[in-house]
C-alpha cells in the first residue's frame, strides 16, 4: 500500500481531494440503499406469497369487523368467528350463474376437509340485495349448498360500508323490463379469506374456487399457520 | 371432409357427433365392399345409442354436448343451462333462445367484467344471440356465457331431465333435448 501511494505521489501528485459530501458518491450509495431495500420487500412478498394458491395479503391487516343481519334479527359480527377461518364472498340470490357455481365450489371444498379442520371453517355469503333478500330467504338459499353455510345481509348504508371496506363493488342494472323488481346486482366475485386470527390473509377470484385440492390445501396451510 | 354425412332423405340429414362421423368415413374407405351395408348398420346402431344425435338442414349442422341445467336452491326462481354447441358446417351458426315448459323465459346471456383488482364487478348481460362459428365450437359454462332460464314454474329436481328447446339461426331452427338436471358439470 505504501508503494501505491508512493508511485501515485510520483507520477500524478496528490489525488484531488473528495468532499465527503460529494453528490456523485451519496447517490450511488443511497440507488444501491434503495435497490436493496427493494429486493428485500420484494423478497419477503414473494416469500408472503409462496406456496399459496389464493393472493396473499402483504402485510397482513386485522379485517373489517362487519356488522350484519343474520337469522332471527341476529347481529352477526366477523369477529365473533375468531378462532375459525372464515371464507366469505358478496353475491346476491338472484344470481344464476356465478354466485351457485361460486357457492358450489365452496361447498366441495368444505367437504374435502376432515371433519375436524370443518369445525374450524366457516363460509359466509353476503348479500349485496337486501330488498330481495331477507335473512330468511338467505338461509334456506345458503343451506342448500351446504347446510353448514350463514347467509347475512344489512341495510344498504351498512352494506355499502361493509362493500367499501375489502375495496369490492357493486352496482344494480336494470332489467328488460320496467318492474321494480327486474334487476340484476354486478357484484365482485372475490372470496376472501381471514385466518383464525381475524386477518385478512388470502383472496380469490371466483374462477380458483373451482380448484378443490389447492384451496383445501390453502386452509389447511392458514389452519396449521402459528398463532401468536 | 373427404366423407359426406350419411342422409335420412330429403333435406334433412342426421348428423353424428364429428369422431364418430370421422369413423364412419374410415369405416366406408377402409372396405368398400361392406360399406352399403356395413355403414348403414353402423350408422343405425350409432342412432340407438347415442343420445344428443339431432336433426339439422343444410343450414345449419350443430350438436350439443354435454348439457346440463343447474340445480338450485328451492328459494330461487331461475336457473341455468349449459351445454357445448359443436357446428359442424362451414357456415357460422347462432344460438338465439330457448324454451322450457318449466320456466316462462330462457334468454342467452354472457358474463361481464369491469374494473380491476377486488373492485371488478362480474354481472351477466342478455344477448340477441351466442355464435357458434363455422366448425367451431360455443361453450356454455359456468361463469361464462349460458343460457338463463327465468320464471321456473316448477323446480327442477337434481337427479331428472327436462325437456328442453334450443332455438338457433339461420332457419329459426329447434333443437328438441333432454336435460339432466345436477349441481354440478355433467360430463
Amino acid at each position: 500500500m505504501s508503494s501505491v501511494t508512493q508511485k501515485s505521489a510520483s507520477v500524478s501528485g496528490p489525488p484531488p481531494k473528495r468532499s465527503f459530501f460529494d453528490w456523485r458518491v451519496w447517490t450511488v450509495a443511497s440507488v444501491l440503499l434503495a435497490a436493496v431495500l427493494l429486493s428485500i420487500f420484494f423478497g419477503l412478498k414473494q416469500h408472503a406469497q409462496q406456496g399459496f394458491f389464493g393472493t396473499r395479503l402483504f402485510p397482513l391487516k386485522t379485517a373489517y369487523d362487519f356488522k350484519l343481519n343474520g337469522l332471527n334479527s341476529a347481529q352477526v359480527r366477523l369477529d365473533q368467528f375468531r378462532g375459525k377461518t372464515v371464507l366469505f364472498l358478496f353475491g346476491f340470490t338472484h344470481c344464476a350463474n356465478v354466485c351457485p357455481t361460486s357457492l358450489t365450489n365452496l361447498a366441495d371444498v368444505y367437504q374435502a376437509l376432515t371433519p375436524e379442520e370443518r369445525k374450524q371453517v366457516q363460509v359466509i355469503f353476503v348479500s349485496v340485495d337486501p330488498d330481495r333478500d331477507n335473512p330468511q330467504t338467505l338461509a334456506q338459499y345458503v343451506t342448500a349448498f351446504d347446510p353448514s353455510f350463514v347467509g347475512l345481509t344489512a341495510p344498504k348504508p351498512v352494506m355499502d360500508q361493509t362493500v367499501l371496506a375489502y375495496g369490492a363493488n357493486y352496482e344494480m342494472v336494470a332489467g328488460p323490463t320496467n318492474e321494480p323488481n327486474d334487476y340484476s346486482v354486478n357484484h365482485s366475485a372475490y372470496t376472501y379469506l381471514v385466518n383464525p386470527s381475524g386477518q385478512l390473509e388470502l383472496l380469490y377470484g371466483n374462477e380458483k374456487l373451482a380448484e378443490v385440492p389447492k384451496m383445501v390445501s390453502d386452509i389447511r396451510a392458514v389452519l396449521h399457520e402459528p398463532r401468536s | 371432409m373427404g366423407c359426406r354425412p350419411a342422409a335420412a332423405g330429403g333435406k334433412t340429414h342426421i348428423l353424428l357427433f364429428e369422431s364418430e362421423l370421422r369413423a364412419l368415413c374410415v369405416f366406408v374407405a377402409k372396405f368398400p365392399r361392406v360399406s352399403a351395408i356395413g355403414s348403414r348398420l353402423l350408422f343405425f346402431a350409432l342412432l340407438l345409442f347415442d343420445a344428443p344425435v339431432l336433426l339439422a338442414d343444410d343450414q345449419v349442422a350443430v350438436t350439443v354436448q354435454h348439457p346440463w341445467m343447474r340445480a338450485v336452491p328451492d328459494v330461487m326462481d331461475s336457473t341455468a343451462v349449459y351445454m357445448t354447441l359443436v357446428n359442424n358446417g362451414s357456415a357460422p351458426a347462432e344460438l338465439v333462445g330457448g324454451s322450457t315448459s318449466i320456466a316462462g323465459s330462457v334468454a342467452p346471456m354472457i358474463t361481464t367484467k369491469q374494473g380491476e383488482g377486488t373492485k371488478q364487478t362480474v354481472g351477466m348481460q342478455s344477448v340477441d344471440s351466442l355464435k357458434i362459428p363455422a366448425h367451431g365450437t360455443l361453450v356454455l359454462e359456468p361463469d361464462g356465457n349460458h343460457l338463463m332460464v327465468m320464471g321456473l314454474k316448477e323446480h327442477p329436481k337434481e337427479g331428472t331431465q327436462v325437456d328442453f328447446t334450443i332455438k338457433l339461426e339461420p332457419g329459426d331452427h329447434e333443437i328438441h333435448l333432454k336435460i339432466p338436471v345436477s349441481r354440478r358439470p355433467v360430463k
